[in-house]
């Protein structure tokens, strides 16, 4: 009992576990999680395959029209690429993008009702590296906050010691995107006079260089006067695949405070 | 005389180590991503609840230094505090240890709203110990919601240890 208050004051103090630590014990436990994760997403897979079966015309139909409406977009999103390139060589602008460090599968949670965090299945072998960003398919989830040797845990965007520099689509207003232990996201810092409306998308900034800019995060849901809730843009509750983005942040945490404590982003 | 001074843990042989071993299993279990991909909230405290279990029928075959390994490894792949996990393991043997007389041999029911008293407690003691932590105080629904949950995960999981208990012992 001694022993775990003693690490308990230690964790209140700043001076807990050494992340390398947990990071390497993450490595241990992962080939049991890989092996326990089979049955579960075969089981998944067949429960949405047998729920799926009943709408899978309405589903086939509404598929087809979107496929159509994507045709067109992609059309015009080629051609706005093309423009937008050679724009950028006209003007001597550096490119943005940002590529990936390792496409891999959600293999654990953590943190319980305490802390957001999931375990993905690369590591320093696949050149992730701490404060990268993760994404999945529709917007920013966090960022890695441990890296192992083969597997790295990510700070979701709803954890409480989240936050992210955010700028306000249609207004282009800066912002900090919180987390809260919950579902749902809070804007905070927006300046004086700002009209946020529901639909209101945001995106990273770039700002402070933790995420590269115009990453989407989250789209507003609800305002009330000064507190105003949004909903993550990432699937947070369905995550499998995710993306680590190979991006940098400035100034690289590792070499500035080796053993900070996590969380802050 | 040396059979005597054995823990009872090690003269049950491999029987003696399965409500360990199977406590272990609910660790790794919990880190499994069921349900939400985002987090375990839904995910009872299976760690809990084993333990609970065992104490309440096996006492001695969960022992103090096993609730702290046990704790020990739950802190260190949950990623929370160092400890806290111990704690409330360790806090959950003295508490059963110390009442099992007034409710060993009562129905299953009884059990089920001693557990259910308890854990709401563990709970408030790990809100407060972890918003200490932290330096900030955390919002309370999540974890009411996992206590909720763990609460009632309590009689399934428990029906399955005891199936456990009789096939292994």
């Amino acid at each position: 009992m001694l022993v775990a208050i003693a690490l308990l004051a230690f964790e209140a103090l700043g001076s807990g576990v050494p992340n390398q630590i947990r990071a390497y014990a993450n490595d241990i436990v992962a080939p049991v999680l890989r092996v326990l994760e089979q049955p579960i997403r075969a089981v998944q897979a067949g429960l949405e395959r047998i729920a799926g079966v009943s709408d899978i015309y309405l589903e086939n139909e509404e598929l087809r029209d979107e496929n159509d409406r994507l045709r067109q977009w992609r059309e015009a999103a080629m051609q706005l690429s093309r423009e937008n390139e050679r724009l950028r060589s006209m003007l001597k602008v550096p490119g943005r993008e940002v590529p990936p460090a390792a496409t891999t599968r959600v293999i654990g949670v953590g943190g319980g009702a305490f802390e957001r965090s999931v375990l993905i299945g690369a590591g320093s072998v696949d050149a992730v590296t701490r404060g990268s960003p993760v994404v999945d398919e529709t917007g920013v989830i966090g960022r890695v906050i441990q890296v192992g040797r083969w597997t790295s845990r990510v700070l979701l965007l709803t954890d409480i010691n989240s936050r992210v520099p955010v700028r306000l689509e249609r207004t282009g207003d800066l912002a900090i995107a919180e987390g809260q232990n919950e579902s749902l996201l809070r804007l905070r810092f927006l300046p004086q006079g700002v009209q946020v409306r529901v639909g209101d998308r945001l995106l990273t900034s770039g700002h402070g260089g933790a995420f590269p800019p115009d990453l989407p995060v989250a789209r507003v849901i609800d305002v009330v006067d000064d507190f105003v809730l949004m909903e993550p843009l990432g699937l947070l509750g369905k995550l499998d695949y995710v993306r680590v983005m190979a991006y940098n942040p400035v100034p690289d945490e590792d070499a500035a405070i080796p053993d900070a404590k996590e969380g802050s982003q | 005389m040396n059979a005597l001074r054995r823990p009872a843990i090690v003269s049950f042989g491999f029987a003696g180590f399965v409500p360990v071993i199977a406590t272990f299993v609910m660790v790794i279990l919990m880190m499994v991503p069921l349900g939400t991909g985002a987090a375990n909230i839904a995910m009872p405290n299976l760690v809990l609840i084993s333990v609970f279990y065992w104490l309440s029928s096996r006492p001695l075959l969960m022992p103090y230094w096993a609730c702290a390994v046990l704790g020990f490894f739950l802190d260190l792949w949950l990623d929370v505090p160092m400890g806290l996990n111990m704690v409330l393991l360790l806090l959950t043997r003295l508490f059963v240890l110390n009442q099992l007389k007034h409710f060993k041999g009562r129905s299953r029911l009884v059990h089920w709203v001693i557990f259910a008293v308890l854990s709401f407690a563990l709970y408030v003691l790990s809100w407060l110990v972890v918003s200490f932590v932290y330096g900030a105080m955390l919002p309370p629904e999540p974890l009411a919601l996992q206590w909720v949950v763990t609460a009632f995960s309590y009689a399934p999981v428990g029906f399955l240890l005891g199936r456990l208990r009789r096939a292994a012992m």
